[in-house]
């Protein structure tokens, strides 16, 4: 037996992460939360961690690394952490002292070796953890609550600070291989500071929101036991999005709650013993302060929303998703990625364009970039034709070391060898190993289609930014580049080889962030080519209260994505 | 002893292994040098990226930057003269420089069987 989630009568750790699935209400609810504490009159910090975050669009202002007080709502200070900004930063820091100093050329080589993927992740980890140990916020904040990015990349940011500490701690040869972070050796104290604070169940609470479906459940269960492990146990589990019994005739609501039923009989394992509390959906998108407000009060139910009487014989037929298929099997691009914010389906997409493009005789490959991706659901609907696999990023540092050394080892004898490994246990290896990976995946487009599935809009903007840095620095690198490498960033702007399929769902904050994501492929020289909304009520009948609101809603979002799209757009209904 | 410094480009680390690719020449250089400097000699090797201190108070390698570009690098001083630029020292430089044995600066030869099933 579950209960509502109440954070306003609930004595609250000041560290709150809410963490989770892309899609399963994170940002709604962290928002949610922050607004109940502020109203109770307790100071509270809203940071978002996601390269992609939202916030932005909850609270309709413009937000950036610097706090901003939110008018409706006294006591709530608002940022978000930018990677690239706190790059810029940390950039800045490390080379200012030495303008002037330095002649020029050196200073600009040594911002373009900090404005690599590593340089960004450990400026956003550092600003990261400086929150946590900075006692100037640790003591004007009552609360600082951290909106994170979907699980696999928040799975790495919180498990840095350990990753770091422990090099720090066994590495025997001083400043070689901090990489980027050798500007940062004072930090050792802090990382330590960072890994007792996440440890602390008086300081720090783990919100994994959920819905009730499986997918969202298993990568939960995955985030609890990892971040369990290093040392993180004080743990809620908040369901999101739970129905309300209507009516049996509906057979689209009635879908919704046996999927609910079923996916809370299978409760993981590691979900068991985690106080649990539930949310409702609520049949209104969660922007503006009145809605957030909205989410935690009590007359806040189905019944109390006066349907704003939608239209349900306004079923306007939109372009279904073989459009899509026959247009890629026509243009015949061979590199073929579905990108978008978290939970909005990008992998069941990916999926159904590898088995259309299958069916006419095409080798496909599918695989995903997404760390926290989900295998089995790329392999059900499986044919001679298609195969799959997953970049996980543990497995391809393992391999990308096992490589470096066995390259190496017949110049070096044992005692460099150890040096090398050494070097290799740096955290920022993962960076390039994952890359090396991905231009690897890419690569097979030679012999293949290869339909890849991303993970969430920030952590693939990374990636995208990491192969423009790898691909200016080859040009000043003496060493053996792979031609995978070298001919990436080339294949994914060449529009003839590449088609990059924008998928979203048809609400808010799915929208902004494709628009978003558009924007900043295109300033990478890459322009999407397909939009697909999924997930669709608009065309499903139903009576239900909360869907019919939720449906009608969408055909204002439908039209805008035809805009964005010039019209190359395809609408996926909704289906059990 | 002579005192022997190697001014580099802006890396990652001394091996490289977080740049696109893996330059077998730093993984060479990384274990001379450390061969080197256990066995007390001195030789430094300084990176752009986390020793911009060094570069900015040795004149004879700001002064080098600024006259001849970034190529120059990596730059070989001994004993404050520059005795090799735009390539890293070989081990036979350094065995001659150091009197140290070329043997022991690499790896040490190893006894290999090979057999041969072709013949």
């Amino acid at each position: 037996m579950t209960h509502l989630f109440h954070p306003q009568n609930m004595d609250l750790t000041p560290f709150l992460f809410f963490t989770g699935k892309g899609g399963v209400g994170k940002t709604s609810i962290a928002c949610a939360t922050a607004t109940a504490l502020a109203d109770k009159g307790e100071k509270v910090l809203l940071i978002s961690t996601d390269p992609a975050s939202n916030l932005q669009d909850v609270f309709g202002i413009h937000l950036t690394m610097a706090y901003k007080e939110i008018a409706e709502v006294p006591n709530l200070f608002v940022s978000n952490l930018d990677p690239e900004a706190a790059a810029a930063d940390y950039r800045e820091k490390i080379v200012g002292p030495y303008r002037g100093k330095l002649p020029e050329v050196a200073v600009k080589q040594m911002e373009e070796q900090l404005s690599g993927s590593c340089t960004v992740e450990i400026a956003a980890f550092n600003t990261f953890s400086s929150m946590l140990t900075d006692q100037s916020i640790t003591q004007t904040f009552d609360h600082v609550i951290f909106d994170t990015a979907p699980t696999g990349h928040t799975l790495r940011l919180l498990q840095l600070p350990t990753a770091w500490s422990g090099f720090f701690k066994t590495n025997t040869h001083g400043t070689s291989c901090l990489g980027p972070l050798a500007g940062l050796s004072d930090k050792k104290k802090q990382y330590e500071e960072t890994v007792q604070a996440l440890a602390d169940r008086k300081r720090t609470t783990l919100m994994l929101v959920t819905r009730p479906d499986i997918s969202a459940l298993s990568e939960a269960a995955r985030a609890s036991k990892e971040l369990r492990n290093i040392g993180i146990e004080n743990q809620y589990l908040l369901v999101n999005g739970r129905m309300k019994e209507f009516s049996k005739a509906d057979s689209l609501a009635s879908a919704f709650i046996k999927r609910e039923q079923q996916a809370l009989a299978h409760l993981p394992i590691e979900l068991k013993n985690i106080p649990a509390f539930d949310l409702f959906l609520a049949p209104f998108n969660m922007t503006g302060v009145m809605n957030i407000r909205r989410l935690f009060s009590t007359e806040n139910s189905s019944e109390a929303v006066q349907t704003s009487h939608t239209d349900q014989n306004k079923i306007v037929q939109y372009p279904k998703l073989n459009v899509v298929i026959d247009q890629l099997l026509k243009q015949k691009q061979r590199v073929i990625f579905t990108m978008g914010k978290g939970g909005v389906g990008k992998t069941t997409i990916a999926r159904r364009i590898a088995v259309g493009l299958a069916a006419h005789g095409n080798k496909v490959h599918v695989t995903t970039t997404d760390p926290a991706g989900h295998l089995d659901e790329l392999i059900s609907g499986e044919n001679g034709n298609i195969t799959v696999s997953q970049i996980d990023p543990k497995k391809e540092v393992e391999r990308y070391r096992l490589e470096v050394i066995n390259q190496s080892k017949d110049q070096l004898d044992s005692e460099g060898l150890a040096y090398l490994e050494e070097d290799l246990r740096s955290p920022c290896t993962e960076e390039i190993a994952v890359f090396r990976a991905f231009a690897d995946v890419v690569e097979r487009a030679d012999d293949e289609i290869v339909v890849i599935d991303t993970a969430p809009s920030g952590h693939t903007l990374l990636l995208l930014d990491a192969a423009e840095a790898y691909h200016r620095e080859i040009a000043h690198t003496a060493g053996e580049i792979p031609a995978s490498v070298r001919n990436l960033l080339p294949r994914l702007r060449n529009s003839d080889q590449t088609a990059v399929i924008i998928v979203t769902l048809a609400e808010t904050t799915p929208v902004f962030e494709s628009e978003r994501l558009a924007t900043d492929l295109k300033r990478a020289g890459i322009t999407p080519k397909w939009w697909v909304v999924n997930q669709s009520l608009a065309a499903a009948k139903t009576i239900h209260p909360v869907l019919q609101v939720r449906a009608a809603n969408e055909h204002a979002w439908i039209e805008r994505v035809a805009i964005d799209s010039e019209d190359h757009m395809a609408v996926v209904p909704w289906h059990e | 002893m002579k005192s022997i410094q190697i001014f580099e480009p802006a890396m990652c680390c001394a091996t490289g292994v977080c740049g696109p690719g893996v330059n077998p020449e730093l993984i060479r250089i990384t274990g001379a040098v450390g061969n080197l400097q256990r066995q007390g000699y001195p030789i430094n090797r300084y990176n752009l990226a986390n020793d911009p201190a060094v570069f900015a108070e040795t004149k004879t390698i700001h002064d080098l930057l600024e006259s001849k570009g970034m190529e120059v690098l990596p730059a070989t001083f001994v004993d404050g003269q520059l005795v090799k630029e735009g390539t890293y020292p070989t081990n036979q430089d350094l065995a001659k420089w150091t009197s140290v044995p070329l043997d022991e600066l690499s790896k040490k030869p190893q006894f290999r069987i090979t057999l041969n099933v072709n013949n």
